[in-house]
């Protein structure tokens, strides 16, 4: 029977595209009608949409298919373990005592929001190539400080993200791909380095995490025989009510928890052991960080995969916000301007107080979790000021745009389903729907730190761009 | 079944001694009221998140809405129980017994004069705009009008009020009643915290309880009947739980309380509480300084 | 500016929910401002003073909910109520499981895997995309979308061909499948009468006169009007007959279109002589002999061509009420008209309806003008302007630029109305009500005040205005026939049964010598 006459067997079941009082007409005869949220594709340029049309060709979309299966299957497949820690200059590919690495795309000193700036003067005063920061600043402009990317050198980097030659960082290994992704310690309290503070009780902070903090997880992680698999905590957090970018609660306790009977055999005194603890319990945001190298270790395997279309880096420097694609391999950015955090402030700040979405966290989201993940944290919904619906719909949403769902962690609240991985930017451009971020707000002055959270998107410019070298380079 | 927690003593009184009969009213997600079929008095079934109010029981229960209760369902008793048609049944028996009591006003006024100015600039920073409080910015003419008409009625019954002149405060009392788009309208918010001030024993507007009762009887059928029936509570000093906590805290010498129980009433409505601290204010206030002059 | 007030009586919300709801309410697009209030006097007051009350305001009592919309035109204000309505019950509903929201037809394609249909009512520059994607998901398309080139339909209608499936449209806005009215149509009885359609309003006609008659619907399949032209080739019309000819319930098939491209016209009769099943066809203005050697049953109108199928589908002729035309009728308006009341002017939502009652005229009368007559030198020279005997389709897109279609909105037919009202020289005015799925709500209720005046004013100036009314629908369609004919009536029109009769009833009317 001709699929025509099947139709013509029963009442059809309608997708209504345009028209909404179609759909109620239908649903008033018992028609099964679903009403699509429709938009018109690449906001209605009709460049994006002949660009989509080219990657719609039938040859061209099978290798763009296959290209992205293999993608995601990476992102999937890779089994990040944190194996160990170390100062940056003698793990990070390509660190010398004078670079600083920072959050997003690339930047020069003079186009620096006020945080980026204030975290950037404060690294060189902490490396002590200042003496303080006016002079650090001197320094910075003077070109003999070398600034890179995290990105382009295996890291990733919280807020401004700066990282310098003695902070030690988290070492990652992807024991499925074998790559190793970086990522250095959480400051913990608001007023810290990554959000531009840099006064001498950072310092002071930075100097023990330096000398105690950084040398006790190293020495304690020399004695674990494994290294912890943070696939399987990150799965167990997401179990335990995190998204795992604004919600650390379970991760941290599960990180503390695995770290604890390798701490308490290194060779430091009990006090210097309490002070640790205490340190990590001063706040939840512990293993934020180690959720980003994480992410990153798996990301950085499905990069560079010819013909692919599948997002592997989304990361912001305050000023701009980058997007990295597999198919365009390397250091290739598509950038937009960076936009404002919507989300409850701290008491006594305002909205005009905060500075531009900033840092390298959002490649939680390019992994699946974060506000992708928000159904699996209903206990933060005040960020998206809803509904814990809202929140849900946050992650069915996502999967509109991304290639996979991931097996190995799931949202109990969704019947177990996978977190959507693999954002596709002509998914992005057709719909319309861009990636949700959940993430901090940074004061936009040096100096004064976290003033809030809340959610963000990125700005569509960034996803247009690599449409249309993807359209260009895909045939 | 249903346990009741708590309730105001008159209400329990009622559901003990007599036949108390009447219909559901009005249905909201944490509260519903209850029409009594013999004087049409409202009152109140609360989930537990509500404090204690006149005429209302705070049952154990977070969500009155799961129930099914609709508007114009029989309410009637039986054997001690509250029977809501057959949806719902709530026992009376072991529930604690709550009454309202305005504090007396104290003797020494410093530290009430203190916590007024804390309130005043807590209330200037993080009070809920929209109604006594001014928008900075409004959405629409109906919002700039509806804030000069308050703006102007508050300032000149408190005029009135310093004045101690009875009969044209009573105008300008009665013309905020029912001022506001809520269902527990501005005016009306203003005027319950402007009347627990009044019916603080031994304060200096003490004798100004019969005007709250003139305001009262003017407002039947200014507002509608869920406000009024507070109004009218609040008239006889009888008032919710966190407002007399409020009171409480600004006589006494803690300013975290204060701040806490301030906040608390904060959370009444959506610029309620802000509109009913404003109006606390305002009759403390004038308090102050009729005391002064004393 | 316009100020319209909805009172909700006896409504509770409380304050926090309010707030919200108002801050929802004044996003609404087309919203200058809204207020949701509790209507107590001191409210009222702030409204007055804004200029915002109106009487119905002023009969709101305390326990009462206003809401109060502020809006360009009244249009807009009315629009926005239903619309805050829907916030309430959002927030009433909001326990319930949150429906899933798909953004693409793949995507809902591949959720809802029973899915088989998928309608496209976007503007025409996203629509073909759109369509393909459907038809590679393996939807059948209905596509309401005009504006798309022939040369993307032509593409879309030949992947659905090699894919086995129906490519309705582009510019199709009727069908029936399984049952279900798609977009604009009727609600039929379900039967063995099969049709395939490149005109929407003649469908509808003739799917409604069936109906009428005692017969039924199995499939009403819509090509879209381009179909038959040269350069589509008529692919969506062959493959309808082939599949009405394998559909088993159906017994008989009904084509309607205009007459085809001749190459086109060859393909069609080629299929019809060799289609097992009886195929009635109504190509309007068609040319009978060719059809009737083709094996086909040739009707030179809609009422005809539905008589002829339902026979052809076992009704027996004798018993059937074929609505013969009212001679007595006929000679009483002849009679009130006066020597200089000429000429009849159609105003018409529906093309085809237009286009049938255009050609009865064109019959007696060689001065027919209109925006769709075929012969260049027969179009009306100004669209605001009637010359003799006018037919205008307002369906057209010259007058519905910038406007929903007719049948939706009235407002440019209703001007066109009074005009042709107050002109002398016009003996009757002939219009067209579609009821049905996607009609106006009450299409004669918007017309009844100006029909009223029209004739008033008519009767002051001491002529006779004839005015015929034809309501397209059934008693099963949403609106109900029986209130729309009656409100007919009710104003002093004559009511015609069917198209084919209101196009006869109008040329009669003012004929003269016979």
């Amino acid at each position: 029977m001709s699929k025509i006459n099947e139709l013509f067997k029963g009442k059809p079941h309608v997708i209504n595209v345009g028209i909404e009082s179609f759909k109620e007409d239908l649903a008033s005869q018992g028609a099964e009608v679903i009403h699509l949220e429709w938009t018109p594709p690449g906001r209605g340029n009709p460049e994006l949409i002949a660009a989509l049309d080219k990657l719609e060709d039938a040859a061209v979309i099978e290798k763009i298919e296959e290209a992205n299966k293999l993608a995601v299957e990476r992102i999937i497949n890779s089994q990040p373990v944190l194996i160990g820690f170390d100062q940056a200059i003698n793990c990070v590919p390509g660190m010398t005592k004078t670079t600083i690495l920072h959050a997003g795309p690339p930047i020069t000193w003079d186009k620096m929001n006020g945080p980026m700036k204030g975290a950037v003067t404060g690294a060189i005063v902490f490396e002590g190539l200042a003496k303080d920061v006016e002079e650090a600043a001197e320094l910075a402009a003077s070109g003999a400080i070398t600034f890179s990317p995290c990105h382009e050198h295996n890291c990733v980097g919280s807020m401004a993200g700066v990282t310098s030659a003695s902070m030690f960082m988290h070492i990652v290994e992807n024991k499925t791909y074998g790559n190793i992704a970086y990522t250095n310690l959480s400051e913990q309290l608001s007023k810290i380095l990554r959000m531009g503070a840099n006064d001498q009780s950072v310092i002071d902070r930075l100097i023990w995490m330096r000398d105690v903090f950084g040398p006790m997880l190293r020495d304690a992680m020399k004695l674990h025989p494994t290294g912890i698999d943070l696939r399987l905590m990150l799965a167990q957090a997401l179990h335990m009510g995190d998204e795992c970018h604004n919600r650390n609660v379970a991760g941290t306790t599960l990180l503390i928890q695995a770290l604890t009977p390798y701490l308490i055999q290194t060779d430091f005194t009990t006090e210097q052991k309490k002070e640790v603890f205490d340190f990590v319990a001063s706040s939840d945001y512990f293993s934020g960080p180690t959720w980003m190298a994480m992410a990153k270790c798996a990301l950085d395997s499905a990069h560079g995969i010819e013909n692919s279309t599948v997002v592997t880096t989304m990361a912001r420097n305050g000023v701009e916000f980058g997007i990295r694609v597999s198919g365009m391999p390397g250091n290739t950015w598509f950038t937009g301007p960076a936009q404002q955090v919507i989300g409850p402030m701290f008491a006594g700040y305002k909205p005009e107080d905060s500075g531009l979405d900033i840092g390298d966290s959002a490649i939680t989201e390019t992994y699946g979790i974060g506000g992708f993940a928000m159904a699996a944290a209903p206990a933060i919904v005040a960020l998206v000021g809803g509904t814990v619906e809202e929140a849900i719909g946050y992650s069915t949403k996502m999967k509109e745009i991304t290639t996979d769902e991931n097996p190995n962690v799931t949202i109990p609240l969704l019947d177990f389903m996978g977190v959507p991985t693999g954002i596709d930017v002509r998914k992005v451009i057709s719909t319309g729907i861009m990636p949700i971020i959940n993430t901090a707000i940074a004061h936009k002055d040096p100096g004064i730190g976290m003033i809030g959270a809340g959610i963000v998107n990125p700005p569509v410019e960034a996803f247009e761009k690599a449409m249309l070298a993807l359209a260009e380079n895909i045939h | 079944m249903k346990v009741t927690i708590s309730g105001d003593v008159d209400f329990i009184r009622r559901i003990n001694n007599s036949n108390f009969s009447g219909v559901v009213h009005s249905t909201f997600n944490r509260t519903f009221n209850i029409q009594c079929s013999g004087d049409g008095e409202l009152f109140t079934i609360a989930c537990r998140m509500v404090d204690n109010a006149p005429n209302t029981l705070i049952i154990d229960s977070d969500d009155l809405s799961s129930w099914g209760i609709e508007v114009n369902d029989r309410v009637f008793v039986k054997n001690n129980t509250l029977y809501i048609e057959n949806k719902l049944a709530i026992l009376v028996e072991k529930a604690r017994i709550w009454a309202s009591a305005i504090p007396a006003y104290p003797c020494n006024i410093d530290t009430l004069s203190r916590n007024l100015k804390t309130i005043k600039e807590y209330i200037d920073a993080h009070g809920k705009e929209g109604g006594i409080k001014k928008k900075p910015t409004v959405q629409n003419s109906f919002e700039a009008e509806l804030a000069r008409m308050l703006e102007l009625r508050t300032s000149l019954l408190w005029s009135e009020l310093l004045k101690n002149h009875k009969s044209q405060a009573l105008k300008h009392a009665v013309s905020l009643v029912g001022l506001g788009p809520g269902l527990t309208p501005s005016g009306d918010d203003f005027l319950v915290g402007l009347f627990t001030a009044i019916n603080m024993i031994d304060s200096p507007f003490y004798d100004w309880r019969p005007f709250c009762e003139a305001v009262t009887k003017k407002a039947r059928h200014l507002t509608n009947d869920i406000s009024y029936t507070t109004l009218e509570k609040a008239a006889m000093g009888k008032v919710r739980e966190s407002i007399i906590n409020l009171v409480n805290s600004l006589i006494a010498d803690n300013e975290e309380d204060l701040i806490l129980s301030l906040n608390k009433v904060f959370n009444i409505g959506s610029s309620s509480g802000t509109d009913i601290a404003l109006g606390l204010v305002c009759g403390l206030e004038a308090n102050i300084i009729a005391g002064g002059k004393v | 500016m316009k100020v319209q007030a909805l009172i909700k009586p006896n409504t509770y919300f409380d304050s926090v929910s309010l707030m919200s709801l108002s801050t929802k309410a004044n996003q609404i697009e087309g919203v200058e401002q809204a207020i949701i209030a509790m209507g107590t006097e001191m409210n009222k007051e702030v409204m007055k003073n804004v200029g915002l009350l109106t009487p119905e305001i002023e009969e709101a009592k305390t326990s009462d909910l206003i809401i109060v919309v502020k809006a360009e035109t009244d249009e807009l204000c009315e629009e926005a109520f239903p619309k805050i309505e829907e916030l309430f019950k959002k927030k009433n509903t909001s326990k319930g499981k949150s429906e899933v929201k798909y953004s693409t037809i793949s995507s809902a394609a591949q959720s809802v895997p029973e899915s088989n249909l998928a309608i496209i009512a976007v503007n025409g520059a996203y629509a073909a995309r759109e369509a393909r994607k459907a038809l590679e998901n393996d939807l059948h398309v209905m596509m309401f979308s005009d504006n798309v080139s022939v040369e993307d339909e032509i593409a879309l209608k030949t992947l659905a061909h090699e894919k086995g499936l129906l490519m309705m449209g582009p510019d199709c806005g009727t069908a029936i499948i399984g049952n279900t009215a798609l977009c604009f149509a009727n609600a039929v009885r379900k039967g063995n009468i099969g049709i395939v359609a490149a005109s929407g309003t003649g469908s509808q006609e003739v799917s409604v006169r069936i109906h009428e008659f005692g017969g039924g619907i199995t499939q009403l399949i819509g090509t879209g009007g381009r179909d038959l032209k040269e350069a589509v080739g008529g692919i969506m019309m062959l493959d309808g007959i082939q599949a009405l000819e394998e559909d088993e319930a159906t017994k008989v098939i009904v084509l309607v279109s205009k007459p085809p491209a001749p190459s086109v016209e060859e393909k069609v009769l080629a299929k019809i002589k060799t289609c097992k099943k009886p195929v009635v066809v109504w190509f309007i203005g068609g040319d009978e002999e060719k059809i009737t050697a083709a094996g086909g049953h040739f009707a030179k109108m809609s009422k005809e061509a539905a008589l002829k199928a339902v026979v052809l589908a076992g009704a027996d002729e004798s018993k059937l009420n074929k609505r013969a035309l009212n001679i007595p009728l006929i000679e009483e308006v002849r009679t009130k008209l006066t020597p200089e009341q000429k000429y009849i002017r159609g105003l018409f939502s529906g093309g085809t309806l237009c286009d049938e009652a255009m050609h009865a005229a064109m019959e007696k009368f060689d001065n027919v003008y209109s925006n769709i007559a075929r012969d260049p030198e027969y179009r009306l020279k100004d669209r605001y302007t009637s010359q003799e005997h006018t037919f205008i389709d307002f369906g057209d897109d010259e007058y519905t630029q910038g406007k929903p279609h007719p049948m939706i909105d009235p407002s440019t037919r209703l001007d066109r109305f009074m005009q042709e009202a107050k002109d002398p020289s016009v003996g009757v005015i002939v219009m067209d009500f579609v009821i049905g799925y996607g009609a106006h709500e009450d299409p004669v209720g918007a017309f009844l005040p100006a029909m009223i005046e029209a004739k008033q004013l008519a009767e002051a100036e001491g002529r006779h205005l004839e005015i015929i009314g034809y309501v397209l629908g059934t008693e099963l369609d949403p609106q109900g026939l029986e209130d729309q004919v009656n409100k007919l009536l009710a104003a002093g029109v004559t009511h015609a049964s069917s198209s084919q009769n209101a196009g006869l009833l109008a040329r009669e009317f003012v004929v003269k010598g016979e």
